[in-house]
C-alpha cells in the first residue's frame, strides 16, 4: 500500500510541475486563441538564464539569480508577443500556431548558441531526502511543491479579486466586446504574457534544480502539458491544474502497471481519447477563466 | 594566360594520370573539419603511420599504397557527399568510413549499394551489423556489451538483479542480449522495465527497483539518464550496487551525479597494451609523432589500414566480390594492435571488456 502511496506523492510533485506549465498556456489560449509552442523555450529560458546569473562572472546565489532570470524570462514571453504574435493576430490562427513552431525552433537554438548542447548542472550539493514515515520527498521536491501552491494562489487572487482579473477573463469571453468596452488590451496582454513567462520560468528552474539543463528540457515537458490543458478543457485555468495533477499522478501510477519505458503513453493516450470523445475536457463543467 | 594555365593543367593531368595509376588508392571519409576535427586529425595521423609501414613492407604487390582523404566537416550531409565523391569521381573501391555511428549509418547504404567496401574504426552502434554484406568494422559493436555486463554481474557473484534500459533500438536490444546470457548461466531477473529516454523524473522507476529488493541493479543507460537514475535514488537512501555499460562511462556522469555515482561499475571495451603488437605500435607512433599522445581510437585506425593492406594483397582482383572475400580472409585470426580482428558475418568483430568504477569522484579502472 505504502508503496502506491509514494507513487501517489510522486505523481502530486510532478503534476504541480506540469501545472505551472499548463496554467501559463492554457492562459494565452483563453485570451488570444491559439497554441503557444515558443512556451517550452520560456522553461528552458528560465533555467538556463538562472545559472547564467548564478555561474561566473556573475556567480550570484541561487535565490537572487532567480529573480533577474525570472524577470527576462517575462520579457521574452513579452517580446514574443510584442513583435511576432501581435501583428499576426489579424491573420487565420494557423499563422500564429506556426509562428510559434518557428519561434521556439529559433529560441531553442539560440539557447544552443549561447550555452552548447551539452547536459549542465547547478552542481548543488547531493542531499538524502527526508523520510516521513518510510516515505521519501526530497528538498527540491517540497519547494516545486510549495511553488506551484504559491504561484497558483496568487492567481487565483488576481482572477477573482482584482478588477485586472475580471477584464482577463472578460477579454478571454470575448476579445472584441472586452476592448469595446474599454478594457486596455496592451494592459491585458501584458498581464498574460507575464503570467505566463513566470510560470514557466519557474517550473523551469525548478526542474533544472532537481536534475539538469539541456536545450531540449522544455520540449520534454511542454507535451504534458498539452495534455493537462485538453484534459481540463482549452482555456480554462483551473481546468488545466487539475489536468496537470492528473497527468502527474496517472504516469506515476502507471510505473507500478507497466513498463516505466512507456510513461509518455498515458499522456498521449490522454490526448487522443479527449480529441475523440470530450473535446471540452472532462472538467468542462468547472467555472474557469472563461 | 588562362588559356596557358589550362595547357599546363591538362599537360600535368595527363602526365600525372599514368603515374598515379600504378599506386592502390583507397579513400578514407574523415573529420578533418567539424566538431569531431579534434579526433580526426589523430586518425589521420595513426592511419599515415600504418600506411608508412605498409609501403615500407613493399605496398600492395609491388604498388605503393595511397589513402585519398576526404573532409566530411563531421556531419552526415557532409560524410554523405565526401562518400560520394569517392564512390563516382575519385572512384574508389574500399573507402574507411567516417567517425560517429550517426554519421557511418548515413553512408553505409551507399556503399552497399554502390558494392564499396566500407570499413569503421571508430563506430560502435549496433545497427551497423546490418548494413550490409560491404561494410565490415574493426572495433567491437555496442550488442557484445550486453554479454559484457552479464558476464561481469556473475564475476561479481550477483544472481538476483533488476534489469532496467533506455527505451530504444540501442538500449532495448543490449537488454535481449544481456538477459539471455544472464540467465542462460542461471541468473534471475527480479524486476525488469524500461526507462525513457531525456525524462527528469524517474522516482517512481527507482521505488519500483526498490520494491524487488535486489542487490544489484543493471542499469544499461546514457550519461544524462544514467545521472539522474543514481542521484534519485541516492536521495531516497537506496543503497544497491549499479552495474552499467560504457555508454555511461564519462566525467559527465560523475559531474552529475556527484556522490551519487561513487561506486557504480561497469564494463567497456578493451584491449591488452601488454602484446607485441601494441608494443611495437606503440614504439612505431613515439618514433613517428614523439611529441603527441596516441590519440583516441587511434590504434583501431592503425588496425584497420593494416588489416585492408594485407586485404588488398590477398585480393584476386580490385572487383567488389573479391575484394570482400579477401577482406573476410584476411580478417580471420589476424591479431591486431586491439586484438583479434576476425570477421564474422555482419562484418563484425569480438571484443575483450574491461571494467571501470567510479572512487573518488574519477573513472578508474575497476580490477
Amino acid at each position: 500500500m505504502s508503496y502506491y502511496l509514494q507513487l501517489l506523492l510522486n505523481g502530486v510533485i510532478a503534476g504541480s510541475v506540469y501545472a505551472l506549465f499548463a496554467v501559463g498556456l492554457t492562459l494565452v489560449y483563453g485570451v488570444f486563441r491559439f497554441i503557444n509552442f515558443a512556451h517550452a523555450e520560456l522553461i528552458s529560458w528560465g533555467a538556463y538564464l538562472t545559472l547564467m546569473f548564478s555561474s561566473p562572472p556573475v556567480s550570484w546565489p541561487l535565490c537572487l539569480a532567480v529573480i533577474p532570470a525570472v524577470l527576462l524570462t517575462a520579457f521574452i514571453g513579452f517580446s514574443q508577443d510584442w513583435f511576432i504574435y501581435r501583428p499576426l493576430r489579424r491573420g487565420s490562427p494557423i499563422t500564429l500556431l506556426i509562428a510559434s513552431i518557428g519561434l521556439s525552433y529559433m529560441l531553442r537554438n539560440v539557447l544552443r548558441l549561447i550555452w552548447g548542447s551539452d547536459l549542465m548542472t547547478f552542481s548543488l550539493p547531493l542531499a538524502r531526502g527526508f523520510e516521513f514515515s518510510g516515505y521519501y520527498v526530497t528538498g527540491i521536491q517540497l519547494l516545486m511543491l510549495a511553488a506551484a501552491l504559491l504561484f497558483l494562489m496568487i492567481l487565483y487572487l488576481l482572477l477573482t479579486k482584482s478588477l485586472m482579473g475580471k477584464s482577463l477573463r472578460a477579454t478571454a469571453d470575448n476579445l472584441e466586446l472586452a476592448a469595446i468596452m474599454g478594457v486596455s488590451m496592451p494592459k491585458v496582454s501584458a498581464v498574460v504574457w507575464t503570467l505566463a513567462s513566470v510560470f514557466a520560468a519557474a517550473g523551469g528552474i525548478l526542474l533544472a534544480l532537481d536534475t539538469n539543463l539541456e536545450p531540449m528540457m522544455g520540449v520534454a515537458n511542454l507535451i504534458k502539458a498539452f495534455a493537462a490543458v485538453l484534459l481540463g478543457g482549452a482555456g480554462n485555468v483551473w481546468g488545466a491544474l487539475l489536468g496537470g495533477l492528473f497527468i502527474g499522478i496517472a504516469e506515476n501510477l502507471g510505473v507500478a502497471f507497466f513498463s516505466p519505458g512507456y510513461k509518455d503513453f498515458v499522456s498521449f493516450a490522454v490526448i487522443f481519447l479527449l480529441l475523440l470523445f470530450r473535446p471540452r475536457g472532462i472538467f468542462g463543467l468547472l467555472t474557469g477563466v472563461r | 594566360m588562362k588559356k596557358s594555365l589550362g595547357i599546363i593543367i591538362c599537360v600535368f593531368l595527363l602526365c600525372a594520370g599514368p603515374l598515379s595509376a600504378a599506386e592502390v588508392k583507397v579513400g578514407s571519409n574523415t573529420p578533418l573539419s567539424g566538431k569531431l576535427s579534434v579526433y580526426g586529425e589523430g586518425f589521420q595521423q595513426a592511419m599515415l603511420l600504418a600506411l608508412e609501414e605498409v609501403n615500407a613492407e613493399g605496398g600492395i604487390k609491388g604498388s605503393p599504397m595511397q589513402i585519398v582523404f576526404e573532409d566530411n566537416n563531421s556531419t552526415a550531409a557532409g560524410a554523405v557527399s565526401a562518400i560520394q565523391k569517392l564512390i563516382t569521381v575519385d572512384k574508389l573501391p574500399l573507402l574507411f568510413g567516417p567517425a560517429a555511428s550517426s554519421n557511418f549509418l548515413a553512408v553505409c547504404p551507399i556503399a552497399q549499394q554502390n558494392k564499396t567496401i566500407l570499413i569503421a574504426a571508430e563506430s560502435a552502434a549496433a545497427e551497423i551489423s546490418k548494413c550490409g554484406s560491404f561494410v565490415f568494422r574493426v572495433f567491437p559493436s555496442d550488442a557484445l556489451q550486453g554479454i559484457g555486463v552479464a558476464e561481469l554481474t556473475q564475476t561479481l557473484k550477483y544472481d538476483q538483479v533488476v534489469l532496467t534500459y533506455i527505451n530504444n533500438d540501442w538500449g532495448v536490444g543490449l537488454a535481449e542480449i544481456f538477459k539471455k546470457k544472464f540467465t542462460a548461466a542461471g541468473g534471475k531477473i527480479l524486476d525488469e522495465f524500461a526507462h525513457d529516454e531525456g525524462k527528469t523524473d524517474y522516482r517512481s522507476e527507482v521505488l519500483r527497483i526498490r520494491k524487488s529488493n535486489a542487490k544489484a541493479v543493471v542499469n544499461l543507460t546514457y550519461i544524462k539518464e544514467g545521472a539522474t537514475v543514481l542521484k534519485q535514488a541516492y536521495e531516497t537512501g537506496l543503497k544497491v550496487q549499479w552495474l552499467m555499460g560504457s555508454a555511461s562511462k564519462s566525467p559527465k556522469l560523475v559531474e552529475l551525479a556527484g556522490e551519487a555515482a561513487e561506486g557504480v561499475i561497469g564494463t567497456y571495451p578493451t584491449f591488452s597494451q601488454e602484446t607485441p603488437q601494441y608494443k611495437a605500435f606503440k614504439a612505431a607512433w613515439e618514433k613517428k609523432y614523439p611529441d603527441k599522445k596516441i590519440p583516441v581510437f587511434g590504434e583501431y585506425n592503425y588496425d584497420m589500414v593494416k588489416l585492408t593492406a594485407k586485404a588488398l594483397r590477398m585480393a584476386k582482383s580490385m572487383a567488389p566480390e573479391d575484394l570482400r572475400k579477401a577482406m573476410i580472409e584476411a580478417g580471420k585470426g589476424y591479431m591486431g594492435v586491439t586484438g583479434d580482428k576476425t570477421f564474422d558475418e555482419n562484418g563484425d568483430v569480438g571484443a575483450v571488456y574491461g571494467c571501470w568504477t567510479v572512487k573518488q569522484q574519477a573513472i578508474q579502472d575497476y580490477k
